[in-house]
Formats: C-alpha cells, sequence, structure tokens
C-alpha cells in the first residue's frame, strides 16, 4: 500500500494512494464533516459539495481523493464557525441568502473561491461562477447581494457592523438576520443525512418497475445470503395497518400502482450491500393496463387504479348566483381551456430518515428523524401504519420544503426497519430514488368562460377542473377544496359556477405544492381576464382595477370580505406598468420583441376552513423565554418571526429567546407549516401565550422568574389560535375559508426570440401587501424565491415520472436563469393577524405564469399561450396561430 | 348542515346552546375543543352505537380533554394508559372504533392534519 498525505482544514490526513473514494466521502462518511452537502447523486449538478481544493473550487462528489496528494482541501468547517465566522459567511447571513440552507455551505464556498480570484466581482462574473451551484429558495437575488456584500467586506470597505440592524430600531419592521442563519451557513445545522449512528443499518427498497400489476410473489431467499444484508423485509412483517394514506400502502403487498412502488426492503451493514441485495430480490408481476390521464381513466371501462375505488375519486362544485344564465347575458364572453403541467417541487435535500430506539422497555421509545412539516401528525400516521405507540418524532434541518414535506416516505420505511429488525437504521435516498416517491405539483385541465357587461364589470365565471391525481390520494381532495376558496382570485365576480373533480392514474401522485392548488386555477382566471380585457378593448390593468373586490363584497365562496388591499396593489404597480409599455414599444418587430404582461392574486392564509394551533410560552430562570411548538423552518424564517414578534412584546432580548420546535415529545401540536398559516396560527398562538404569561405576572406583580415561583405560580402557558373559518358546503361550495388573506399583483417584462421562440424574462415586478412587515428582508427573500420558482412554472419545468432523474432533466433554475426583480412592499394591517402581519410565501406563485403568459402575447401579438409551460415549440405555434388566421 | 338532534359522522353540524353550531371534519371530528360538551359526546357515542358513556369511559374522554387542553396535543397510549388506570385492551374495548376514531373524537379532540 503506497500512502499519500493532504492536508483537510489544515489537519494531515493520509490515504490509501489506490483508495478509489471521493473527496465527498472522506469528509461526510469518515471525518463528519457534514457541512458539504450531496443532492444530485455525484454527477456535478447541484454545487453543494462544493470545497477548496488548492485554493479553487471543486465538486467533492467528482474528485477522486487519489489525485489529492499533498493537496489543500478546505471545507465549509475549515472557514469559520458560528462563534468566529469568515466575512463571507457573515455576509450571507447579514444579506438574506440563507433560506433552508442546504445549499449554503457549498455557495459559499464557490464564493470564496472567486473572491479570492476577484475582489470585485460584477453580477454577470457573479452568476458565471456560481452557475453550479443551485439553490431553490432564494431565486438567486439575495445569494448576489450577499457575494457583493462579502467583496465589500473583505476589501475593508465596510465591516459586518455596519450593516448589522441597529438595536434601537426595535424588533418589527426590522431585518434582523435568521437566528439559525448563521449554523446554515457554517455548515453545522444537521440536516437528517448527516445525523449518524453507532450501528445503524443502512437500508434500500426493492422498487416497482412497472405502474400498474399485481404482486404474484416475492422471493427474498438469494438476498438473505447476501454479504452483509441483516435481512429483508415485506408487507407481512409490518405490525400496523401498512397504510401511510387509507389508499396508500407502505410496502406493497397484492398490487402497485404506480412506478417506484415499494414493495420490499433490505437492510445490510452498509448502503452499497443493501443496493447490490435489493437487485437480487426477486418480485413476481403480472402487468395491468396503466391508466396515463383523466381521460383514459373516466373513460368508460377503464382499469381501476385501487380495486373498489372510482377513478373519479373525489368531485365538489361550487355554485354562487346564476353562472350560466349571467354568461348567456353577457355582451361579452371569452372561452378558452387551460392547462397546468406535472411539476417537482424540487427542494435540494433528497429524502433521508433515521429511526432508532432510545430506552429500554417492553415497548421501548422508537425516535424517527426526518423532515415533515406537521411532526405530530405524522407521528400517528406512524404509529397507525406500523402498531408502535411508544414513538416520537424529532425534525432534523430541511433542505427545502415548498409542500413536499407535508409527505413523508423515507420515516416510515426506516421505522418499520427499526422495528423488525430492532436496530437502529438509516435510510438515505439518492435523487433519483427520491423524485420516485415523492409527491408533485397536480396537473390541472381547466375549461373557463369568462363574461362581462358593456361597461367591463365582471358578470359570470364557469370553470370545469380536472385533476390527475396520480395513483395516491395525498392533499388531493385539499387541492380541489383550496382551488375552490381561491377561485374568484381578486376580483367579484357575482355568479360563478365551478366543478372540480379529483381523478386517479397511474402517474406520480399530486401532493401539497406551494399554493396547493391556487396557482393552477389563478393562471386560468387571470389568463382569461387578459382575454376579456382584450376583447373589450380596456386595458388590462384599468380591467382588473375596476372589477377588484371591494369591502363588502363577496368571493366565490359567498364569505364577504372586510379587508381587500388589491387596488392599492395595482394602483402600486402602475407606474412600473407605463414605464414598462414605453420600454417596450419601441421593440414590437424585429426577430428579438419586447412584452410587458401583469396579472393578480390574493390567497387566503391557513388551512381552509377550521384551523387550530397550540404553541406555548416558558419563562426561565435566567430570565430567557422558551416557545414551545411543532413549528417547521424549512427556509421560511419562522425563527425569525417567533424571535422578533416575541422579544417585541415581552421585551426578553431575541438572544435570550430559545426555541423548541422539533421534537413531538417536548411541544404541543402546532399543526402543519403549510397554507401560508405559521406566522398568522402559530404567530397568533404564541401571541396569547404570552398575554396569559404576562396576564398572570400581572396579577402576583412579578416582573421576574423568581418572582413568579416565589409566588407559587406556573410560568409555562399553552395559548391557541383558532381561526374562525368554516368549511365549503358540498352541494354548493359555499363557506368562509378563512379570515385574511395576502394580495399582491405583478408584472412581467420578457424579450422573445421570433425565430427560435426562447423566451428571456426581462424583469418580474411584484407588488405584495402581507399586512405588517415583520422583517423586510425574509419578506422579500420569499417573493423573489416564489417569482424565480414561478418563472419555472411558466417556462420550464416539467416533471416526467420515471424519466426525469435529476436536476438538469428537471431543468433546475440556475444563476443562468435568474431574473432581475424587483419587489414592492405595501402594508395594510390585518384585523387578526399577529401584530397585523399574514404570511406570504405561497402566494407569490399565483399570478407569475398568467403575468409571463400576458408579456409573450404582448411581445409576439400572437394567441394566448394556454398550457404551461411556454416552450419554445408552443411560442412558435401560437406565433403561427397568429399568422394562419 | 345546522342540524339539531341526533346525528352522526357524516353530518356536518350540530347546534348547540347559545346559538352557536359545533362542526364537524369529514371524518367526524369536531373541529373546535372549546365547543364539546357532555351532551354532544353523548350524542356521538350513540352515533358510534355505543348504549351509553360509562364512568370508564367518561374516565377516559375526561383524560384526553384535561391532556390536550392543558399540553396541546393527544398523549401516546402509555400516557393515557397510566392517566387513566386502564389497559389498552381495556380502553379500546370501551371505544369500539379505536381511540384515535372513537375517544379523541368523542372527547371532542381535533384531527391532527395538514392542509
Amino acid at each position: 500500500m503506497r500512502e499519500m498525505t493532504l492536508t483537510i482544514n489544515g489537519a494531515p490526513y493520509t490515504v490509501d494512494a489506490h483508495d478509489k473514494r471521493v473527496l465527498l466521502d472522506i469528509l461526510r462518511e469518515e471525518l463528519s464533516l457534514t457541512g458539504t452537502k450531496q443532492s444530485c447523486d455525484r454527477k456535478g449538478q447541484c454545487g453543494a459539495c462544493t470545497v477548496l481544493v488548492n485554493g479553487k473550487a471543486v465538486r467533492s462528489c467528482l474528485t477522486k481523493v487519489a489525485d489529492l496528494d499533498g493537496a489543500e482541501v478546505v471545507s465549509i468547517e475549515g472557514l469559520g464557525t458560528p462563534d468566529n465566522p469568515h466575512l463571507i459567511q457573515e455576509a450571507f447571513v447579514l444579506a438574506g441568502a440563507v433560506q433552508c440552507g442546504f445549499c449554503s455551505p457549498g455557495m459559499i464556498m464557490a464564493a470564496k473561491a472567486l473572491l479570492d480570484e476577484n475582489p470585485d466581482p460584477d453580477t454577470e462574473v457573479i452568476k458565471s461562477k456560481l452557475r453550479g451551484n443551485l439553490c431553490r429558495c432564494t431565486g438567486y437575488t439575495k445569494i448576489i447581494e450577499a457575494v457583493k456584500l462579502a467583496a465589500r467586506f473583505l476589501r475593508g470597505e465596510i465591516n459586518p457592523d455596519t450593516v448589522r440592524p441597529d438595536p434601537s430600531r426595535g424588533m418589527i419592521g426590522v431585518s434582523l438576520p435568521r437566528p439559525h442563519a448563521m449554523m446554515l451557513a457554517c455548515g453545522t445545522a444537521k440536516f437528517t443525512a448527516d445525523i449518524r449512528m453507532e450501528g445503524a443499518l443502512e437500508l434500500a427498497a426493492v422498487r416497482s418497475p412497472h405502474e400498474h400489476a399485481l404482486i404474484k410473489s416475492v422471493d427474498t431467499s438469494a438476498a438473505e445470503k447476501m454479504p452483509g444484508v441483516i435481512g429483508v423485509m415485506t408487507a407481512k412483517d409490518i405490525r400496523g395497518s401498512n397504510r401511510l394514506k387509507d389508499d396508500q400502502p407502505l410496502l406493497c403487498d397484492k398490487k402497485v400502482h404506480v412506478l417506484g412502488d415499494a414493495v420490499a426492503l433490505v437492510a445490510a451493514l452498509t448502503k452499497k450491500q443493501a443496493l447490490e441485495a435489493a437487485q437480487a430480490v426477486t418480485v413476481a408481476y403480472e402487468p395491468l393496463p396503466a391508466v396515463k390521464t383523466p381521460t383514459e381513466a373516466l373513460a368508460e371501462g377503464c382499469v381501476q387504479v385501487h380495486e373498489g375505488e372510482p377513478n373519479l375519486c373525489y368531485i365538489h362544485p361550487q355554485i354562487k348566483g346564476d353562472a350560466e344564465a349571467a354568461l348567456r347575458e353577457s355582451a361579452t364572453v371569452v372561452s378558452a381551456e387551460f392547462s397546468s403541467q406535472l411539476i417537482h417541487q424540487a427542494a435540494l435535500e433528497p429524502e433521508a430518515s433515521l429511526a432508532y430506539f432510545e430506552e429500554e422497555a417492553e415497548e421501548p421509545k422508537l425516535v424517527v428523524v426526518g423532515r415533515s412539516i406537521i411532526i405530530h401528525h405524522h407521528l400517528m400516521v406512524l404509529q397507525e401504519a406500523l402498531g408502535w405507540d411508544n414513538m416520537r418524532y424529532e425534525q432534523g434541518f430541511i433542505g427545502g420544503q415548498f409542500g413536499i414535506k407535508m409527505d413523508i416516505t423515507a420515516e416510515g420505511l426506516a421505522a418499520a426497519a427499526a422495528i423488525h429488525f430492532r436496530r437502529p437504521v438509516r435510510y438515505v435516498c439518492s435523487l433519483a430514488e427520491s423524485m420516485l416517491i415523492t409527491t408533485k405539483r397536480h396537473p390541472f385541465e381547466m375549461k373557463v368562460s369568462l363574461g362581462a357587461d358593456p361597461k367591463g364589470r365582471l358578470t359570470g365565471y364557469d370553470i370545469d377542473f380536472i385533476v390527475n391525481n396520480g395513483a395516491y390520494t395525498s392533499a388531493g381532495k385539499s387541492i380541489i377544496n383550496r382551488a375552490l376558496f381561491m377561485l374568484s382570485g381578486s376580483y367579484n365576480i357575482p355568479n360563478v359556477k365551478a366543478l372540480g373533480r379529483l381523478v386517479y392514474t397511474n402517474d406520480a401522485w399530486g401532493g401539497a405544492a406551494r399554493g396547493a392548488g391556487p396557482p393552477q386555477v389563478n393562471f386560468a382566471l387571470e389568463s382569461a381576464m387578459d382575454l376579456l380585457a382584450d376583447k373589450l378593448g380596456m386595458d388590462r390593468l384599468e380591467f382588473r382595477l375596476i372589477n377588484s373586490i371591494r369591502p363588502g363584497d363577496s368571493i366565490s365562496t359567498g364569505q364577504v370580505v372586510d379587508e381587500w388591499p388589491y387596488p392599492e396593489c395595482l394602483e402600486a404597480l402602475r407606474p412600473h406598468y407605463k414605464r414598462a409599455m414605453l420600454q417596450a414599444a419601441p421593440f414590437k418587430h424585429g426577430k428579438i420583441r419586447r412584452g410587458v404582461g401583469i396579472a393578480g392574486g390574493s390567497f387566503g392564509i391557513g388551512r381552509g376552513g377550521p384551523d387550530r394551533s397550540n404553541v406555548a410560552v416558558e419563562l426561565m430562570p435566567d430570565g430567557g423565554l422558551t416557545i414551545y411548538g411543532s413549528i417547521a423552518d424549512p427556509g421560511e424564517g419562522n425563527d425569525a418571526m417567533l424571535t422578533q414578534i416575541s422579544s417585541h412584546l415581552t421585551g426578553i432580548p431575541q438572544h435570550k429567546i430559545r426555541l423548541v420546535c422539533r421534537d413531538t415529545d417536548r411541544t404541543p401540536d402546532s399543526s402543519s407549516a403549510s397554507g401560508s398559516r405559521v406566522t398568522y396560527m402559530s404567530g397568533g398562538a404564541m401571541v396569547n401565550a404570552i398575554a396569559a404569561l404576562t396576564s398572570a405576572m400581572g396579577e402576583v406583580g412579578a416582573s421576574t422568574y423568581e418572582e413568579m415561583a416565589a409566588a407559587g405560580k406556573p410560568t409555562k402557558f399553552l395559548g391557541t389560535r383558532v381561526q374562525d373559518a368554516t368549511f365549503l358546503d358540498p352541494k354548493t361550495g359555499q363557506g368562509a375559508p378563512f379570515e385574511s388573506r395576502v394580495h399582491g399583483a405583478q408584472m412581467a417584462e420578457v424579450e422573445v426570440d421570433t425565430i427560435t421562440g426562447k423566451v428571456r424574462v426581462v424583469k418580474l415586478t411584484a407588488v405584495v401587501d402581507p399586512g405588517t412587515i415583520l422583517n423586510p428582508m425574509i419578506v422579500e427573500g420569499q417573493i423573489e424565491g416564489g417569482l424565480d420558482m414561478g418563472a419555472g412554472m411558466a417556462l420550464r419545468e416539467e416533471y416526467v415520472h420515471g424519466r426525469t432523474k435529476d436536476w438538469v432533466g428537471l431543468k433546475f433554475p440556475t444563476t443562468k436563469t435568474a431574473l432581475d426583480m424587483e419587489v414592492i412592499l405595501l402594508e395594510t394591517p390585518r384585523k387578526k393577524g399577529p401584530l397585523g402581519a399574514v404570511g406570504v410565501g405561497e402566494f407569490v406563485l399565483l399570478p407569475t405564469a398568467a403575468a409571463i403568459m400576458g408579456s409573450i402575447q404582448d411581445a409576439t401579438g400572437g394567441v394566448r399561450i394556454c398550457h404551461l409551460p411556454a416552450t419554445p415549440k408552443r411560442v412558435l405555434e401560437a406565433m403561427t396561430a397568429k399568422t394562419n388566421k | 348542515m345546522g342540524l339539531t338532534g341526533t346525528l352522526s359522522i357524516s353530518e356536518d353540524t350540530v347546534a348547540l346552546d347559545e346559538g352557536k353550531e359545533a362542526c364537524f371534519d369529514d371524518e367526524g371530528f369536531l373541529t373546535d375543543p372549546e365547543l364539546w360538551h357532555e351532551t354532544l359526546a353523548e350524542g356521538m357515542a350513540k352515533a358510534d352505537g355505543l348504549p351509553g358513556l360509562s364512568d370508564r369511559h367518561w374516565r377516559v374522554i375526561r383524560f384526553l380533554r384535561h391532556y390536550y387542553l392543558t399540553v396541546g396535543k393527544s398523549p401516546l397510549n402509555t400516557e393515557l394508559t397510566r392517566g387513566t388506570g386502564l389497559t389498552l385492551m381495556e380502553i379500546e374495548a370501551l371505544f369500539p372504533r379505536g381511540i384515535k376514531y372513537g375517544a379523541r373524537r368523542l372527547a371532542g379532540l381535533p384531527n391532527p392534519k395538514g392542509c
């Protein structure tokens, strides 16, 4: 054996010169330097594993350790620590460039290499040098700002204290750094795959190569004899219901319903052994016809995806007034068909879980570590599915979310194996496997008619929408309901008729995805608004303005609203719209043409219908405050929301406020981090808990923990927040689903290449009114990330189950596709929001696709593109259709 | 909607005193635990096919409510058996629809679901 030595973060490290491993393995597996992340199945696509080798940024997943003789390696841990961060890490935190933080270590190392080489890079240079580092959360805007800020720090022009918010400005409306941001920037925050446990078995799943098939037999005998294999388990080895949902088995026993369904699990000493043994499990299938589309699924005689269940698995109407009569009598009506595509939420962190027992007992406590954003519910799901009650769920840091973590995947299998083998089990999925086993954004097919009177007032709206549920019902019914909750968007439409249908197919199953239903129907409505404005000969902004809901009007559910600051959003957009139209006017001919489009939206805050959150606060002996609640923070900045509000209300410094949010044993049930509900519901519950604490302190004249203790009073109080809302009537779709909403309008400016059909988004401008703004930097970050995701939905992204296997295939946004954005924040305090605030994360996606389609139409003068995404082919077809008229 | 008298889990709401309506979700869980009262629980039990609620039933129901309203979540079964002095088998025998769909639901605890 020939040895060679390299240094890693300054320490010598000796390896065999014939070692075939890559640097990433050494860092993560041997040295536990887990700040270096892995996302793209070692294809060099994501940049999350970027480290410095001899001062150059390299992908550690592609760098063979045998090539590093004498090399100096620096990982994120060698750059700085939370107590002593590097200036680049400070800059990322202060600029708000760290959301989920999964990409941050790699991004920071790439920035280090860049700034060592070029101390004053401009935007284009930064984009070029970071083009291989992916981020789903930020839209790259704040990352680019962070690199520029870091450059100023490093050049000595300013220092972090220069830009750190002045403490005298208080807590509300101040862009304070997120409390967890520095841990994430320094790579010390533990994501699930970063957590190791001595003796943990590694797991591999045997997955179906068929979309629809009967399982005739499973032969595990060969696999069981393979090296390192501890055992193989199938559905019969699961003690509980073996169901994650009523229609979704954890391990399939009789039938598989979609490509990638799990049939068996192999537990082995190493991942490699488990994967090899999984290949040796023989499953005999009897293939069945696969149902690919809702049209096929609804055809007479079509095979049923689930025996005993009709393929049409949910239907919900909505009737307000008499839309048929209104449309019949309208002066102007437009009718069109729209569709949206299957999209992967594309959180950067692959699926992962660790399950282990933590105490000796007849039924010891099983700990399941994962990335759920609704831990108490998922604990209950696991208890029932596995027939094991003594369990707690512990949440790791979450590498992006966007709805995908409303469902659990790896957790169920890791927990099942831990129970079966009575050993700790680790299940870290590849990216390709993660794509197979997670939910996606549901595709919609929508037929609409929208009418107006001679003055341009909306009269009636008819929409029939069919949703491809895929093989399992995750949030499918909620998706239909939520589409109906927000069906009339921002507008006063006196007559509405709608029918939403959810249809099983053997395709990837849909689930929660940023916005969860409203982005799809809002795309159709806002597109129809443009078509109708054009037909009426009205300006698109003026048409929206005169049709906006005003307080006292009702939405499509019949709920009368008392606050609706949408017209103000349009007015704020107006000068930008005028400027953009003037700038685009000279470019309506020739090869490259420019266009402008606008769209709006209003998004309900909460689950829709009754909603409840429980949060507790405890005054601590050191004068600090601990907040307890199952409040996930996959990057939205809920840590800042909780600490800034509580510090503001109690006067306790932010650094003395601690969060206990990740563990079902230690938290009350605050429900999910979905529906843009966390600030409104859990922030509201915390405000109520603080009110109970301060009231109790006031009763005995106490101002400290000691005084409360001396008075014999408790120091921990539970607060609840219950939303005054109702479900929809199942026959009419009428009801009051939300107390409050976030509103906004967006404008897209694009350039269209009329020869290739390629679209370049020149700029997106977003006006948003999220009520009181607690932390402007975080709100901007949410909007920028949402705009980037909306542009992907509009122009590029389409997931194909079984074919899309990595980030390149997904057309993941990069700095190359990053957009110029402008965010304009309005601030109309909401009556029932905590300090007047509501959430903002999901709303942003509602207007973007329609605004971009409008801008393409404006640029080309062609017909409207009604089917997403607007690929170059579709753009050219739309232009040709106009020409052929 | 707005039903009075008997109720089953397929019915959405039931009228309460003071003109308020208790609202149920599609799995028959009360959406607001504060609107629960004993008469409501008795009606729900009847709809579940129980002839009546015994002292043992009430012991379970009251423990579940007290736990939820003070801790903010449902107890584990081990906590439930410890808190009531009943075995799991005894509790399951009391509530034929099980602990989640029987006991927790009759106690007015919300259904811990997401969006």
